[in-house]
C-alpha cells in the first residue's frame, strides 16, 4: 500500500468518522438555506451574468442561489483531479481518501538560519524553502512558504513562482494578485513543461484563491479563478477565516457559512466550464478572543477540518485543510504539541491537500528546520495512519512457538526480517540514552534538523528547468512589470 | 435610582438595556449629559480597556460593552441637542488600496471609539485620494492605515507623500499597522507611528495628541 491512502480497506487502516451521515446532511441543508435566504455578494461581473442567466435571483450584485443549481453543479465538478509534477508525471491524484502534504504560502516573516534573527521575508528564502521541500520525502507539493518581499510588489507573485518552480519540481499551489498576472504565471509554467498543451494535460500547478467571509466573492478572487479554468488549471477555492469574527464562533455555524461559499464557487466555476476542477475546502481558525491571534493550532481548527473533510467526501470533491501550521513563534514543546496533533488527525481524516505545515507565530513567521521537523511528524502520521498489519506472518505464532516461554528474539529471524516495518525510525527526534546524548553534544531535534536544512542547502539540486524555461520566465516577469508601470 | 459609579460598572457587563435604562433615569433625574458621559459611561469603557489589555476580558465582552456605551452616549447625546461633545481626538482610518482585509482594522476603530475617539471609517480597498479627501473634509488629528500585505504596504507611503504635497501632512498625525507592517518600516517611510495590536494602537493615539 503506497504511503498516501488512508481509509482504505486493503489493509484496514484506523478510521476517523467525525459526525453521522444524518448530521453531514443538516450542514447541507444548512448551507443550501444559506445561499437561498441570503444569498453572497458577487463582484466579479462575468460570474454574477453567468449566475443569473442560470436561474438565480439576482438583485444589484446580491445573488440568491436555488438548491436545484447547487445539487447539479455538484454533479458537474470532477470527483477527481490528477495533478502532475513539473516533469510530467502524474503523481497527485486527488482522490478520495489520498492525502497529500505540503507548506502555505506568503509568510511576512523568515527566523534566519544564520543569524537566528526574525527579519523581513526574501526571494531567497522562497527558494530555499522550495529546495527544502523538493528534498524532504514527506512535502508532496510546495507552497512558497516566504514572501518575496524584496521584489516589485507588482509582480512578486511571478517571482515567488519563478523560486519555487525552479527550485523544486514538485506540484506547486501558488497565490497571485490578479487575473492577469495568473495568466503570466501560467505561461511561466507552461515554459517548465514545453508548452500549454502539456500544461493542460498534466497540470502541475494550482491556484489558491479565496472568497472573503461572509459571503463576498471579489473580482480578483473570481477572475483568477476562472482564468485558470481557461487553462485547464485546477483551483482551490477556499475560505479562510476567522470563526468569531468572520463567521458565527459555533464550529457548526462556521463549517455551515464557509461550505456555503464553496459551494457558491462550485457553481461558479462549473457554470464558467463544466468540469472546472475545484477544490473546496478552507481554513477554518477560530480567532483568540484575548490576542485577536488566528488559532492554527488549536483544537477547534482540526474539529472542524474533521467535518469538513467528511463533507466533501459525502459530495465527492477533492478539498484542501491545514495542519502543521502553529501558533507557538519558535519551535518548542508547544509546536511539536500543535502540529503533530493537526497533522495526525488530517491523516486520519483522509483530506486531500493538508496545506501550511510549518507555519509559525500564526501564520506571520516561517523557519526552515521547523519545516524539516513536521516532515518527521508526518511521516510519524503517515506510519500511524497506515495502521496495523494483522496477518499470519504477522501474528507470528510460528515464531512464538520457536523462541518458547523464557527466551528472546532479539536474535531471531523474524525480528530481523521485519523491525525496520515494524519500528518507526525518526530523522530529527532524539532516542538516546542519556550519556550517548551528551556525548553527541546535546543536541535537540531543532539543532539536527537546522544541520539538515543546511546540508541540503548546500548540495541539493531540483531536476533541472528544460533549456530556455529560466529566461523565458524572466521576460515574462519583465514584460508584466512593464505593463504594470504603464 | 444609579449612581454614575453603578453605570460604569453596567457598561462593564456589557448589558446594552441596562445601560440605556440606567441613562435616562440619570438624565431624567436631571443629571448634567456631559457628566453621564464623561463621569460614567466613559469610566466604565476604559475599565474595559484595562481589564482587555491584562487578559482578563474578551473581545466579545469588549464588543458589547463598547455598543453599550454607545447607547448610552447617544441619549445622553440627545439631551444636548446639538452642541458637540468634545471627543479624544478625530481619527481617518483605513485599509490601504488591494487590502481587503479589515478585522483588525475594525477592532483598532472599535478601541478608539471606546476611548473616545471619534472615526472616520473609510473602509477597505481605500484609494490614496481618497485618505486625501477624508483629511481635506474630516480635518482629523490622526490618520490610521491598515495593511495587510506586503504587496499594498507601499500605499501607505503613497499616502503619506499625498498628503505631503497637499500641505496636510504636518496637520496630522500618521500610524500605520497590519500583520506584515513593524516599527522599522513605520520610520523608513516617515510616519509617525506603528502599533502591533488595538489596545497599543490607543496609547499610541493618545500620546501622539499629548
Ligand atoms: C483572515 C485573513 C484573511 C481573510 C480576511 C478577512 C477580512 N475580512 O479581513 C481573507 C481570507 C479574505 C484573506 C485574503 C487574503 N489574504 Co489573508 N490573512 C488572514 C489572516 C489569517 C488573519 C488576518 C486577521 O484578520 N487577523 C486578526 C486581526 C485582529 O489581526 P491584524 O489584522 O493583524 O490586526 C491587528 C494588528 O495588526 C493591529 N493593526 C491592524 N491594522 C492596524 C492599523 C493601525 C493604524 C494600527 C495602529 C494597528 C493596526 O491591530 C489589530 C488588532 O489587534 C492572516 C494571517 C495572520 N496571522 O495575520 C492572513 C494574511 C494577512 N493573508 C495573506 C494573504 C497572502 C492573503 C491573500 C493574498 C490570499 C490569496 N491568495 O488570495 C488574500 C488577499 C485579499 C486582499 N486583496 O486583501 C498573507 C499576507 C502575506 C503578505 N505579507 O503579503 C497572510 C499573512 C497569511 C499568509 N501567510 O499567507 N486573508
Amino acid at each position: 500500500m503506497d504511503k498516501f491512502r488512508s481509509n482504505y480497506d486493503e489493509q484496514v487502516t484506523p478510521r476517523l468518522t467525525w459526525i453521522t451521515d444524518a448530521q453531514l446532511e443538516q450542514i447541507h441543508y444548512a448551507s443550501l438555506e444559506v445561499l437561498e435566504r441570503t444569498g453572497i455578494l458577487v463582484q466579479n461581473q462575468e460570474a454574477l451574468k453567468l449566475l443569473k442567466e442560470a436561474g438565480c435571483r439576482v438583485r444589484e450584485n446580491r445573488v440568491f442561489i436555488p438548491a436545484w443549481l447547487v445539487e447539479e453543479c455538484l454533479r458537474l465538478a470532477p470527483k477527481r483531479i490528477c495533478v502532475a509534477d513539473r516533469l510530467g508525471r502524474r503523481i497527485m491524484p486527488l482522490e478520495k481518501n489520498r492525502v497529500y502534504y505540503g507548506t502555505g504560502s506568503d509568510l511576512p516573516f523568515t527566523v534566519d538560519i544564520d543569524t537566528g534573527e526574525r527579519r523581513v521575508s526574501r526571494k531567497e528564502d522562497v527558494s530555499r524553502a522550495a529546495r527544502v521541500m523538493d528534498y524532504l520525502p514527506n512535502y508532496d507539493f510546495i507552497m512558497s512558504y516566504a514572501i518575496a518581499s524584496d521584489t516589485n510588489p507588482c509582480v512578486s507573485d511571478l517571482h515567488q513562482f519563478e523560486a519555487m518552480t525552479t527550485g523544486s519540481s514538485k506540484p506547486v499551489i501558488f497565490t497571485a494578485h490578479n487575473a492577469a498576472n495568473t495568466e503570466a504565471l501560467i505561461e511561466m509554467a507552461a515554459a517548465c513543461v514545453g508548452g500549454e498543451d502539456n500544461l493542460r494535460s498534466n497540470p502541475y500547478i494550482i491556484l489558491y484563491s479565496e472568497p472573503i467571509s461572509p459571503l463576498v466573492h471579489t473580482n480578483d478572487g473570481v477572475g483568477k479563478m476562472f482564468k485558470c479554468f481557461e487553462y485547464d488549471i485546477p483551483v482551490v477555492y477556499t475560505p479562510g477565516v476567522l470563526a468569531g469574527a468572520t463567521t458565527p464562533v459555533t464550529k457548526a455555524g462556521c463549517i455551515t457559512l464557509m461550505n456555503a461559499e464553496g459551494l457558491a464557487g462550485v457553481v461558479m466555476a462549473q457554470l464558467k466550464k463544466k468540469g472546472a476542477p475545484i477544490i473546496i475546502g478552507g481554513g477554518a481558525t477560530p480567532m483568540d478572543m484575548k490576542t485577536t491571534a488566528t488559532l492554527y493550532g488549536a483544537p477547534e481548527t482540526s474539529m472542524n477540518y474533521a467535518i469538513m473533510t467528511q463533507i466533501a467526501q459525502f459530495y465527492g470533491l477533492p478539498n484542501f485543510t491545514e495542519a502543521g501550521c502553529v501558533n507557538a513563534p519558535l519551535p518548542d514543546v508547544q509546536a511539536g504539541v500543535e502540529a503533530a496533533m493537526t497533522i495526525m488527525l488530517t491523516q486520519l481524516e483522509g483530506c486531500n491537500l493538508v496545506h501550511d505545515v510549518g507555519y509559525l507565530e500564526g501564520g506571520k513567521t516561517g523557519y526552515l528546520p521547523f519545516l524539516a521537523i513536521c516532515d518527521d511528524i508526518i511521516d510519524m502520521a503517515r506510519y500511524t495512519g497506515a495502521g496495523t498489519r494483522i496477518t499470519p506472518e504477522h501474528l507470528a505464532v510460528d515464531c512464538i512457538h520457536e523462541v518458547g516461554p523464557g527466551g528472546n528474539y532479539m536474535g531471531h529471524e523474524h525480528t530481523f526480517k521485519h523491525f525496520r516495518e515494524e519500528i518507526w525510525a525518526p530523522r530529527f527526534f532524539i532516542r538516546y540514552l542519556w550519556e550517548q546524548w551528551e556525548a553527541r553534544g546535546k543536541q535537540t531535534p531543532v539543532d539536527l534538523a537546522l544541520a539538515k536544512v543546511r546540508e541540503i542547502l548546500a548540495g541539493h539540486q531540483a531536476a533541472a528547468l528544460p533549456e530556455g524555461a529560466a529566461e523565458e520566465m524572466q521576460a515574462i516577469i519583465r514584460r508584466r512589470e512593464a505593463e504594470c508601470r504603464s | 435610582m444609579s449612581s454614575l459609579k453603578e453605570l460604569a460598572e453596567l457598561v462593564i457587563t456589557g448589558d446594552i438595556q441596562k445601560v440605556k435604562d440606567a441613562t435616562k433615569q440619570l438624565l431624567e433625574a436631571g443629571e448634567d449629559p456631559l457628566r453621564v458621559i464623561n463621569e460614567g459611561l466613559i469610566p466604565g469603557i476604559n475599565e474595559v480597556g484595562v481589564r482587555f489589555k491584562e487578559g482578563e476580558m474578551f473581545v466579545p465582552e469588549m464588543m458589547m460593552s463598547a455598543q453599550a456605551m454607545k447607547a448610552g452616549v447617544e441619549l445622553a447625546k440627545e439631551k444636548i441637542g446639538g452642541t458637540d461633545i468634545p471627543t479624544a481626538g478625530k481619527v481617518v482610518m483605513g485599509s490601504v488600496k488591494g487590502d481587503l482585509h479589515d478585522i483588525g482594522k475594525n477592532l483598532v476603530i472599535m478601541m478608539l471609539e471606546s476611548s473616545g475617539f471619534s472615526i472616520v471609517d473609510l473602509g477597505v480597498d481605500a484609494p490614496v485620494e481618497k485618505f486625501v479627501q477624508a483629511v481635506k473634509e474630516h480635518k482629523p488629528q490622526v490618520v490610521g492605515m491598515s495593511a495587510l500585505l506586503t504587496t499594498t504596504m507601499p500605499v501607505m507611503q503613497e499616502v503619506i507623500r499625498a498628503l505631503d504635497k497637499e500641505g496636510l501632512r504636518s496637520k496630522v498625525k500618521v500610524v500605520i499597522g497590519g500583520a506584515p507592517v513593524t516599527q522599522e518600516y513605520a520610520e523608513e517611510i516617515g510616519a509617525d507611528g506603528y502599533a502591533p495590536d488595538a489596545g497599543t494602537a490607543v496609547e499610541l493615539c493618545k500620546q501622539l495628541l499629548n
